[in-house]
This record gives C-alpha cells, sequence and structure tokens, in this order.
C-alpha cells in the first residue's frame, strides 16, 4: 500500500519535472508556424510566414554558416590535437603526467565569463577580435577540454595486447597507430566530435566578447533578433536548432554502436 | 606458398634439431622493487617446442615478452641463433606471439587479421591472399574469412591468432596459455591441433602454461619455473620420473609426501621403519615422495615382493570411486594417499585396520631437507 503509494507519487513527481523541463522546447514547435505577428501562445492562426522571413533574412543565413563553418573547422582541430595530446597523455609514461592532464581538461570548470574576459584582454591585443581565426581559436579553448577528456578515457581503456600483436606481426609503431589504435578509437573520435561540434555551435558568452557587425554566429545573431524583436521568428529558428542537434546526437547514437561493436 | 613448404617437415630439419636457436643468459627483469625475474638462462633447440611450466604469478608471461620485445629485461642477453637481439625493436623480430586472450583486431576481418603481417612485410597482394586462403585452410577457418573476431566462438579467434601467427613464417612462435579459455573439450582438440601444426612447420616454440598435463603432453622439453628462476628444465618423462626438487614433484603430477632421515650408515628411514631408494641419499632429514598410484595397499602381513618397499600403518579413509580405490594410511606422522585400480574380487579392509602399503625400490624419490 505504501509502495504503490510512494510510486505513484513519484511518477507525478517525474511527469511534473518532464512537462517543466520540455515544455518550453515543445511550445516553440507550434509557435513557429504561427501565423501571428508578435510571439504568443496559443497563436490565433497558422502559416509558414516565420520560416519563410527566417530563410530570407540574410544576416541570419550568414550567421548560421558562420556558425556551421566555425563548429566544422574547430571539431577538426579538436580531433587534431585532441587525438595526439591524448596520445601523449594516456601512453607515454613522464612525470607529470597527471598535472599536464588536469591542466588541459581544467577550463570546464571555469565560469564561460571570465574565460570570456580573459579571452577578450588577450585577442584584443593581437587583433583577433571579430574574426574566424579568434573564433577557431576561443572555441577551441572550449572544445579541447572535452575533446581530451573523451580521447583520454577511449584510449586509457582501449585493450593494449592489438597493439602489441600488431608490433609483434612487424608493424612499426606509426602503422600500428594508423591501421589499430586510431581505428579501435573511432567510437571515442565521432562521440568527441559530435561534442565539440554541438559545444562550438551554441557557444554564446564568449562568442558575444568576440563578435560584431562584422562577423557573428547564429546563436549571437539571435540573441540580438530577440533583444530588438519579439516576433515567432526565433522560434522557427529554435525549431531548425533542435532539428539540427537531434540530427547530430542520432548520427553518434548510429557510429557509436556501430564504434562499439566495433570494439566488441 | 612457403607456408607449404615449411609444413612438410624436411629431413635436414629433423636433423639438425640438436642446435640451439633460442638462448636466454642471465636474463632478469625488475618491475619497480620487485625482482620479479633474477636470473634466467635457458636455451631452447631449433624446432622444438618447450613449455613454461608454473603457478600463476611465477613469471611465465614477464619472460615471454622479454623475448618478444614487448618488455626490454633488466640484465642480461636474449639471442636468437647466435644473433643478439636484446636491444632489437619488437616489430624487427620476427617473432609470432599468440596471446592469451587473443587480441585480434577487432575492426577487422578474420583474413585482414590473418593479411596484417604479411602486409606490414610488403608482401604482393596476390601472393597474400593465397597465403592467408592456406593459413585459414590450415586451421579449417576458410569459411569465416569475412566474419569480424566477434562473430566468433573462443575456439574460432584462438584458431584466427594461431593462422595470424604462423602466416608469416615467423622464426619462433611464443604461445602465452592460448588454451586458458577454452572449455575442456575444445581445450584436448586444440592441445593436438596446435602441436601437429608446431611438428608440421618445424617451428620453434615456446609454450607458456600453469597446466601440468599441457606441457607434459604438448611439449619436447618443460621448463618449470617458481617465483621467477628455474626448478628443472628437462623432458616430460624426466621431470616427472626424475623431478629435481620436492616442488616440481609436487607441482608435476600429485606425490605422497613422507618425512624420513638418512642415517650416516646411508640406512633410510620413515617412522622408524627402514626403506629402499636408489641412487645416492643425501645424510640428515629428507622428505620422502611418490606417486598414489604407483603405491599398493595390502593386508598387514601379506607378502611385499623383494625390491619392494613395506611401510606399516592403519587406514584412516577409503573411497571407492568405481575405477579406482582412494584410500588414506597413517603412517607415523604422516599420511599416505594410495590408488589403485580396483578388481572384481578387491575386498576393502575396514577402517583402522592395520594395513601395508607398498611400492617399488625405484619409485623412491628421497629429497635433502625437512618438510617445508
Ligand atoms: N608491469 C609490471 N609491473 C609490476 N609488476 C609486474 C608487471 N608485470 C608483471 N608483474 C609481476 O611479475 C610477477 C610475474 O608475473 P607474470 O609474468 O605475469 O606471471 P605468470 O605469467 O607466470 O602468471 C607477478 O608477481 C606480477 O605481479
Ligand atoms: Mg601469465
Amino acid at each position: 500500500m505504501e509502495i504503490h503509494k510512494t510510486s505513484w507519487l513519484m511518477g507525478l513527481l517525474v511527469t511534473v519535472l518532464f512537462i517543466y523541463l520540455l515544455a518550453p522546447v515543445i511550445l516553440v514547435f507550434p509557435i513557429s508556424f504561427s501565423g501571428d505577428e508578435v510571439l504568443r501562445f496559443p497563436p490565433t492562426s497558422w502559416s509558414l510566414r516565420w520560416y519563410e522571413a527566417l530563410f530570407d533574412n540574410r544576416d541570419m543565413l550568414r550567421a548560421f554558416w558562420t556558425s556551421l563553418t566555425l563548429a566544422f573547422v574547430v571539431t577538426i582541430l579538436s580531433l587534431v590535437i585532441g587525438i595526439p595530446a591524448a596520445w601523449v597523455i594516456v601512453r607515454m609514461e613522464f612525470k607529470g603526467r597527471d598535472l599536464l592532464f588536469n591542466v588541459f581538461t581544467a577550463p570546464l570548470l571555469l565560469p564561460t565569463i571570465v574565460l570570456g574576459l580573459a579571452i577578450l584582454i588577450v585577442f584584443a591585443s593581437f587583433g583577433l577580435l571579430a574574426t574566424m581565426r579568434g573564433l577557431v581559436l576561443a572555441h577551441l579553448v572550449v572544445s579541447l577540454p572535452y575533446a581530451l577528456r573523451i580521447l583520454a578515457v577511449s584510449l586509457a581503456t582501449q585493450d593494449r595486447s592489438c597493439e602489441e600483436a600488431a608490433l609483434t606481426l612487424g608493424a612499426k609503431p606509426l602503422s600500428v597507430f594508423f591501421r589499430v589504435t586510431l581505428p579501435m578509437l573511432s567510437s571515442g573520435i565521432v562521440a568527441a566530435a559530435a561534442l565539440c561540434f554541438l559545444v562550438s555551435f551554441d557557444e554564446v558568452v564568449i562568442t558575444l566578447f568576440l563578435t560584431g557587425p562584422r562577423i557573428s554566429t547564429l546563436p549571437v545573431e539571435l540573441y540580438d533578433y530577440v533583444y530588438n524583436t519579439a516576433d515567432p521568428m526565433v522560434a522557427a529558428a529554435s525549431v531548425l536548432l533542435i532539428l539540427l542537434t537531434l540530427g547530430v546526437i542520432l548520427v553518434v547514437e548510429r557510429a557509436m554502436g556501430l564504434g562499439r561493436a566495433f570494439v566488441k | 606458398m612457403m607456408l607449404e613448404r615449411n609444413m612438410t617437415a624436411s629431413p635436414s630439419r629433423t636433423a639438425k634439431v640438436a642446435e640451439d636457436h633460442l638462448v636466454l643468459s642471465e636474463v632478469g627483469m625488475t618491475f619497480g622493487t620487485a625482482d620479479v625475474i633474477p636470473s634466467l638462462s635457458l636455451a631452447v633447440r631449433r624446432g622444438e617446442m618447450v613449455a613454461f611450466l608454473g603457478p600463476s604469478g611465477c613469471g611465465k608471461t614477464t619472460t615471454l615478452r622479454m623475448i618478444a620485445g614487448l618488455i626490454a629485461p633488466s640484465r642480461g642477453r636474449i639471442s636468437v641463433g647466435w644473433r643478439d637481439i636484446t636491444r632489437l625493436p619488437v616489430h624487427e623480430r620476427d617473432m609470432g606471439l599468440v596471446f592469451q586472450s587473443y587480441a585480434l583486431f577487432p575492426h577487422m576481418t578474420v583474413s585482414q587479421n590473418v593479411a596484417f603481417g604479411l602486409e606490414m612485410r610488403g608482401i604482393a597482394k596476390r601472393e597474400i591472399r593465397v597465403r592467408v586462403e592456406t593459413a585459414l585452410e590450415m586451421v579449417q577457418l576458410g569459411h569465416l574469412s569475412d566474419r569480424k573476431p566477434r562473430a566468433l566462438s573462443g575456439g574460432q579467434q584462438q584458431r584466427v591468432a594461431l593462422a595470424r601467427a604462423l602466416v608469416v613464417e615467423p622464426s619462433i612462435l611464443l604461445l602465452d596459455e592460448p588454451l586458458s579459455n577454452l572449455d575442456a573439450k575444445l581445450r584436448d582438440e586444440m592441445r593436438v591441433q596446435i602441436r601437429s601444426l608446431q611438428q608440421q612447420s618445424g617451428i620453434t616454440a615456446v609454450f607458456v602454461t600453469h597446466d601440468q598435463v599441457e606441457a607434459l603432453s604438448m611439449c619436447d622439453r618443460i621448463v618449470v619455473m617458481r617465483g621467477g628462476h628455474i626448478e628443472q628444465f628437462g623432458t616430460p618423462g624426466e621431470i616427472y620420473e626424475h623431478p629435481a626438487t620436492p616442488f616440481v614433484a609436487s607441482f608435476v603430477g600429485r606425490t605422497n609426501r613422507l618425512s624420513g632421515v638418512v642415517e650416516p650408515s646411508g640406512r633410510l628411514a620413515a617412522a622408524g621403519q627402514g626403506l629402499l631408494a636408489e641412487g645416492a641419499l643425501p645424510v640428515g632429514q629428507v622428505q620422502i615422495m611418490m606417486r598414489p598410484h604407483r603405491v599398493a595397499l595390502l593386508a598387514a602381513h601379506e607378502h611385499v615382493p623383494p625390491g619392494h618397499n613395506a611401510l606399516r600403518g592403519r587406514l584412516t579413509g577409503i573411497t571407492f570411486v568405481g575405477d579406482l580405490i582412494q584410500a588414506n594410511v597413517r603412517v607415523g606422522e604422516d599420511e599416505i594417499t594410495v590408488e589403485q585400480p580396483t578388481r572384481r574380487s578387491t575386498a576393502l579392509p575396514l577402517m583402522g585396520a592395520e594395513v601395508t602399503v607398498s611400492w617399488e625400490a625405484g619409485d623412491t624419490m628421497v629429497f635433502a631437507g625437512g618438510a617445508t
């Protein structure tokens, strides 16, 4: 009896919590199809006009391409730097290895606003403000720790005997890395890539310090837009963002499933 | 193609059997402060299969990894065919290693796994295909060449690992407990298969195991190891019949243990009763050992043939196991286990009865020193 009541209560609590968390996200969908001039729920008429408005907005489209390019470059660079770095930290035995790992992953704990200010000060003196290069560097600061952590954990849990087997079969250390270590790391790489992509694509706080009229990212552009206007176009943009994020997660899920299958 | 040539053992190969192939000279390994292998010296002859036999943790894997080059010995010298390879990198050693966990590449198919070593040697694609096919036929896995390792049973993975190591025709084959992850029936099959592959190809092989049956039944010679040193190096017959130490006697096969004494006159006695043994005897406290199945259980006053030992004792336990009778007999402070085949007319003596245990003088093993 007692247990029954508790589980019923738990069920209710979980449902309420779920609605509380998801309702704003779900509300975005009907609002994006609104035919009204202003943002309100429920809409009084329906249309696709805000999607049309979104695709007619040159600034928004430009920001979207900037974000996409930026996230792509940041992801590639995170992997190119993160994989060798993780390898060195996990596989080489040297003094201060743990310290290095902790320093590398420390920005994860730093308040982003502090990081943003620090980057602003440094970048200003190098003329990196409002440039693609500056945005890439700033996003790398945020994405690298994630990449490094995921890759290091994957590498540390990888069965070393496969690498040893490759060596005994006559493979030079570099061949071992490319033919055995890297393919066996594939699921970790996909996960790291997806996370870096999303982290960069969603990054607002640090980016706010670095963008301007010359260059802006989609989240920043949306933020500015909402600041000035209150029409349902942001809902349409949000829906597309949610779908993109879901798409990335889906890709990871499939790749990870395959990846896990690789590694037994 | 070369594989086929090697699989028919040539007469010249058999004639060269006595030549030393793999030689370890005073090899030692220290991990931090742990002196895992103090100093090890041994020589494996060309074409023979030698077992490293010993309890878990005695340093078998460590020794094998030093031979393969996966870890560098702290001291000593390893040579193959008189060439010093102590400092040679792993990928230049030309040794096939079969891991306890098989260590198949999970992202490659069976045939890609087997082809890997050949690719690393820069062999032509066409020849690789032929040799991979031959190697997979040899382990009866030709039909599974496109599977991924995870889709194979333990025994099949084991055979892929074996084919992968053998296809490159390494100078030496190293096997680290290759059968320990298989069930009993498969283990018997693989024992025969590994041995016949080794004999067909005439390859020098080191077989690490903690299972005395594997060592005795598969290998030409056995290195019995304990705590990082060699207790005895000999043929299975020598190891079993003439163990060099009490440890070897009790680790390889089962044994009874009696404390006894060799008097200055050379007389051997246990529990105050005189015994016969062959060979020279160490004066002082000794351990006397004999195998349970070489001991017979007799009635108290039954006739003991000449050249046999006899000890009087009291029957403390008896178990009928169908084809065997196991009996425990207390002699002085010690207990002797007797195992003898049953006969239809076997009359079981009563518990507590006075009995005689008897065995051939030649089956008596005597070791200096008291019981440890
Ligand atoms: N890398 C290592 N670092 C420290 N100790 C080790 C290492 N490898 C093995 N040992 C120790 O060396 C001893 C022998 O190990 P091993 O050669 O694996 O034994 P076996 O294969 O005979 O079971 C064990 O006590 C083990 O703990
Ligand atoms: Mg071992």
